[in-house]
């Protein structure tokens, strides 16, 4: 090392600005791989010891207060495996929350007396008002930061068309529900205000039974067999989650992220190691005399291919430990967003590990591509090396000779340089085409999100009316029709969201008169129900059942057998969902099914305008009325704005990644070139036409790349899409790739490339013809 | 005689200087010089006395520090790099000593690539340079060889070749047969011969004796002036009287 110090060092001191260069890339990879680290070996773990912190159950089922008896405790104390147990009395509210981000949003709500939260499922407490206030409440901080509502706000929850209003004392964390994937919230009152609901909602006055489960113990054992207890006791589930199936919807979009900024940083850490061979090879070229020469005073080869292999260590060593610690900036805010969406807020610290791994894969990776690239001068005779032969070489044929090739001379020494560069075109290739995916993906995002959102969303959520209308069942049908006669009205169905059990398992069930007519179709495979004897499962049950099984659902005593039609997906309840139609439904649940309407609006008609004017004369038949646009709305919105910071980065970082390896390229090009080009200056080319040329050079081979990229997006990204949302349950993806949007995205790459190409052969403009030629 | 040729190249006052580290070295100062339409001009001198410098600031493929130079009555030294490149393709050819030719392509490229910057032509362009080719004795095989296949005098001919191939007002030739054995040196300076018979002008920096000779009139450059001046008849073969003639003014210089 000693001996090859002043080496390294000319090395790095000839070379700083495409080291420099290089180094950049490797601090964007590192910044990405360590982000992607630290939120994999942190949030887990920060949700775990959370998790523990608060003594949150392993499972929760809420059951009807009446159906509960003194015994139940003993007999669920006495599964195999539960190591506490804990009842308390709630209120289980199909409610509606309104000005939620400015909607009324429907959540199915548990009231808590917060109070009688003793050992089990403890709260957090994050803010709290100081002022005594009447009608207090405690909000989720999902609720809270996500719906807008700050201390002493107020927020209303409508409860079977009454209006309940709260003053907003505190926020609290929790570790049962956090956010609404699982299709149920929390809400948290002091005994008093607790009490005073509890009289008014009698009838939804629950008991709900927190379970603490050993630790060698499976989970989903006692919940089966919890399962059986109730069902053999003849107790309805009114609701029933787990913790890991709640910890997997929580860190949906923490995992999505995890797995995008790893893709990311993989896909420019390709890009960076084929640039360092790039550069190392072309390094021998230049230096070939020099080698020769230290050859000949006594350096070994493998002196000298240390010689090259260390500066771009020490550049990743350095560099990436820069990348690691900037991405620390940008985890607390990175955490901040995440706390939103995930409802339980962590903080992220530094992670020596993570230091350590990223690091040393780096510099493990690059030793591998530049120890491969610089061996090949162990081999070469000192001199050969002073002679310059491997030079020579290298032309093999004269391209396009201009004597027969018919053509703009101008456009075909343009296309001669292309072809007598084959490094040079390989790596303008590989990062071209490998950068125009990233591309690719996220036009695919833009148009999926921001240009067509019902794609994205149908995704991702269940059934997308415009409008919900619940009414008695006496008035349905005449609703029914009203609404049909309406001109802004397309469709209106029948449409009931309600619990089953299957397996012992809660399951959310969709009901519909008619699944042809849905406008998100979840089926994935096989059909949607048809008769009321046929049913769909969600794709938590494709491992058990296949298509045309029968199968027994049950709703408390009554059970029925329904023939699995097909399978269907459900992101938001992690796959524990079923189809029937509503014939079928009735036959479980002749008085529990809830008259809702789902109404599909003519495109271009807005839900509130709509809603107001049908309102002023049907207000009789109304029950309960939501404004699903708004709701999908604001959804959208968080999504979209997800969804520009991602095309943000994406573009930026495409950006800042040709311009590195462009400016590596054709500095390269330039030093190679310089005689070269002070001959063509000689010949009275002007900086223009020089210009021009060695950026022309460059177009051919991104053209084709960006063109070939972009076809196989336009075949393969639906793949790539599927595979990354099955990563959160979307089994069906409706996501589409957009011919124009590709060409679009491309065509603004291409033009970037050769922008930034322009620029950057500025400098060929400061030196005189004959300083070229004296160099 | 010299009275009545028409002066090409008008330099006035031409200083030249290099930063060599802290230090700035003065090459040429107060420099006053004409060259004229026709002439085969050598400019002779010791090492480090400036000649080639002088060359390429008359050509414009270099900025003198200080002074005018006026091309056909146009001032060059007022040119912005892009101008110059245009008057270099319209006026100028360069042979150099180390020949550069353009390594990845064949002569006949080479001199096409140059060709093209004045006649969209093609066809025009390939018959000039192959009527050029025939001049300097290269054959159509030889043509498409790349200029490494090739020996040195048939590289530097292909070099006069690109240098001519635009009909340029001057030829300026650095030292072109430098680095070329006896034969092939000989046939270089029977091409420039041939070439400045049909009425080229020639500059040519040489500080060899042999290829002095083949000019007409001889600058001496020493401690950054023009020093002497020589004319000569124009060079027809073996003439022992010019020959002296040259003998005599190189020792008056102090060659």
């Amino acid at each position: 090392m000693k001996k090859i110090k002043t080496q390294v060092f000319h090395n790095l001191k000839k070379e700083k600005g495409s080291y420099l260069s290089f180094g950049i890339i490797i601090l964007f990879t590192a910044f990405m791989l360590n982000l992607a680290l630290v939120l994999t070996l942190q949030v887990d773990k920060a949700y775990d010891a959370k998790f523990e912190t608060l003594h949150a159950a392993n499972i929760n089922v809420c059951i009807p207060k009446e159906q509960n008896t003194d015994q139940l405790t003993e007999k669920i104390k006495a599964l195999n495996g539960v190591k506490e147990v804990e009842s308390k009395e709630a209120i289980l509210a199909e409610a509606v929350v309104k000005e939620f981000r400015d909607a009324d949003f429907d959540m199915r709500t548990i009231f808590y007396n917060m109070d009688a939260i003793k050992n089990i499922n403890q709260l957090e407490i994050k803010e709290e008002s100081e002022q005594a206030e009447k009608q207090t409440i405690y909000l989720p901080l999902y609720v809270s930061s996500f719906g807008g509502f700050q201390l002493k706000d107020e927020i209303t929850y409508e409860v079977e068309g009454e209006a309940y209003t709260f003053s907003v004392s505190g926020v609290v964390e929790e570790m049962q529900y956090g956010n609404y994937g699982k299709g149920l919230m929390g809400a948290y009152l002091p005994e008093e205000v607790y009490k005073e609901f509890a009289k008014e909602k009698e009838k939804n006055i629950v008991v709900e039974y927190s379970l603490i489960i050993q630790d060698d113990i499976d989970v989903n054992e006692v919940e089966n067999e919890l399962g059986s207890l109730l069902s053999d006791q003849g107790i309805m589930t009114l609701s029933n989650c787990d913790n890991q199936s709640t910890k997997d919807t929580r860190t949906m979009v923490c995992n999505l992220l995890i797995l995008i900024l790893a893709a990311f940083a993989m896909v420019i850490l390709l890009v960076s190691v084929f640039l360092c061979k790039f550069r190392i090879q072309n390094s021998i070229e230049e230096e070939m005399v020099n080698m020769g020469v230290l050859k000949a005073i006594g350096y070994t080869g493998n002196m000298i291919v240390g010689s090259m292999v260390l500066p771009y260590v020490i550049v990743t060593a350095v560099t990436a430990l820069v990348g690691i610690l900037a991405s620390y900036g940008i985890l607390p805010l990175l955490s901040q967003v995440l706390t939103v969406q995930s409802g339980f807020s962590f903080v992220l610290s530094f992670d020596l590990i993570s230091l350590i791994f990223v690091e040393v894969l780096l510099i493990f990776i690059v030793i591998i591509f530049t120890y491969g690239a610089a061996k090949s001068i162990k081999r070469v005779q000192p001199i050969n090396a002073i002679r310059g032969n491997g030079e020579a070489k290298s032309i093999k044929k004269n391209h396009l000779p201009l004597e027969q090739t018919a053509g703009n001379t101008q456009v075909l020494l343009m296309l001669k340089q292309m072809l007598v560069c084959g490094r040079q075109n390989v790596l303008l290739f590989l990062v071209s085409f490998v950068l125009t995916i990233l591309v690719a993906f996220a036009s695919t995002l833009f148009y999926n999100v921001i240009v067509e959102p019902d794609n994205f969303m149908s995704t991702l959520s269940e059934e997308m009316p415009q409008v919900i209308y619940y009414s008695e069942e006496e008035h349905q049908e005449s609703l029914q029709d009203a609404l049909q006669a309406e001109t802004k009205v397309e469709n209106v169905l029948q449409y009931t969201v309600g619990n089953l059990k299957i397996d012992d398992t809660a399951v959310t069930t969709f009901a519909c008169e008619d699944f042809s007519q849905v406008s998100n179709d979840l089926c994935y495979l096989g059909e949607n129900p048809k008769t009321k004897n046929q049913v769909a499962l969600g794709s938590a049950f494709e491992a058990t059942y296949q298509l045309g099984d029968t199968i027994e659902i049950e709703n408390g005593d009554i059970s029925c057998n329904y023939e699995i039609t097909g399978f269907v997906q459900s992101v938001n309840y992690q796959g524990n969902v079923c189809e029937l139609t509503i014939e079928g439904y009735k036959e479980l649940a002749s008085e529990g099914v809830a008259k809702s309407l789902y109404v599909y609006l003519e495109e271009g008609e807005e839900a509130e305008a709509f809603m107001e004017e049908f309102e002023k004369n049907h207000s009789d038949m109304i029950a309960k009325s939501l404004n699903a646009q708004e709701t999908q709305k604001n959804s959208q919105e968080m999504f979209s704005g997800i969804t520009m910071v991602l095309i943000s980065i994406i573009f930026i970082l495409t950006m800042l990644i040709v311009l590195f390896i462009l400016y590596i390229v054709i500095k390269s090009l330039i030093v190679q070139r310089k005689q070269e080009l002070g001959i063509y200056k000689a010949m009275g080319y002007s900086n223009w036409q020089l210009m021009i040329q060695m950026t022309g050079s460059f177009l051919p081979v991104s053209f084709t790349a960006v063109l070939l990229s972009s076809v196989l997006a336009l075949v393969y990204m639906p793949g790539i899409n599927q595979l990354i949302f099955q990563t959160v349950g979307a089994m069906k993806n409706n996501m589409e790739v957009s011919f124009t949007f590709l060409i679009i995205f491309a065509v603004i790459q291409i033009v970037m490339n050769l922008g930034i190409s322009i620029c950057l052969t500025m400098p060929i403009k400061k030196i005189s013809a004959y300083t070229l030629i004296k160099e | 005689m010299k009275t009545e040729k028409e002066i090409m190249i008008s330099a006035r006052n031409l200083k030249k200087c290099f930063n060599m580290g802290d230090e700035k070295q003065t090459i040429f100062e107060n420099l006053n010089l004409d060259i004229y339409k026709g002439d085969f001009t050598i400019i002779m001198g010791s090492s480090g006395a400036g000649k080639s410098t002088l060359m390429y600031s008359l050509s414009g493929m270099d900025r003198p520090t200080e002074g005018n130079i006026a091309f056909a009555g146009k001032e060059i030294t007022k040119c912005n790099d892009d101008q110059l490149a245009v008057f270099r393709r319209k006026n100028c050819g360069f042979v150099f000593q180390q020949i550069y030719l353009l390594e990845k392509m064949s002569l006949m490229d080479n001199v096409l690539t140059a060709g093209a910057l004045c006649n969209n032509d093609k066809k025009a362009v390939v018959k000039r340079a192959k009527e050029l080719f025939e001049l300097v004795n290269i054959p159509e095989i030889t043509q498409k060889k790349f200029s490494t296949q090739v020996s040195g005098g048939e590289a530097q001919r292909a070099g006069i070749v690109r240098a001519a191939i635009n009909n340029p007002e001057v030829i300026f030739a650095d030292e072109p047969t430098g680095a070329l054995n006896s034969n092939n040196s000989e046939a270089v300076l029977n091409v420039f011969t041939k070439l400045h018979k049909e009425g080229q002008s020639i500059i040519m920096v040489t500080h060899d004796k042999k290829t002095a000779l083949r000019g007409n009139r001889l600058l001496y450059v020493k401690d950054g002036q023009v020093f002497g001046e020589c004319n000569l008849e124009s060079y027809n073969g073996k003439d022992k009287e010019r020959e002296k003639k040259l003998d005599n003014f190189l020792a008056e210089m102090g060659w």
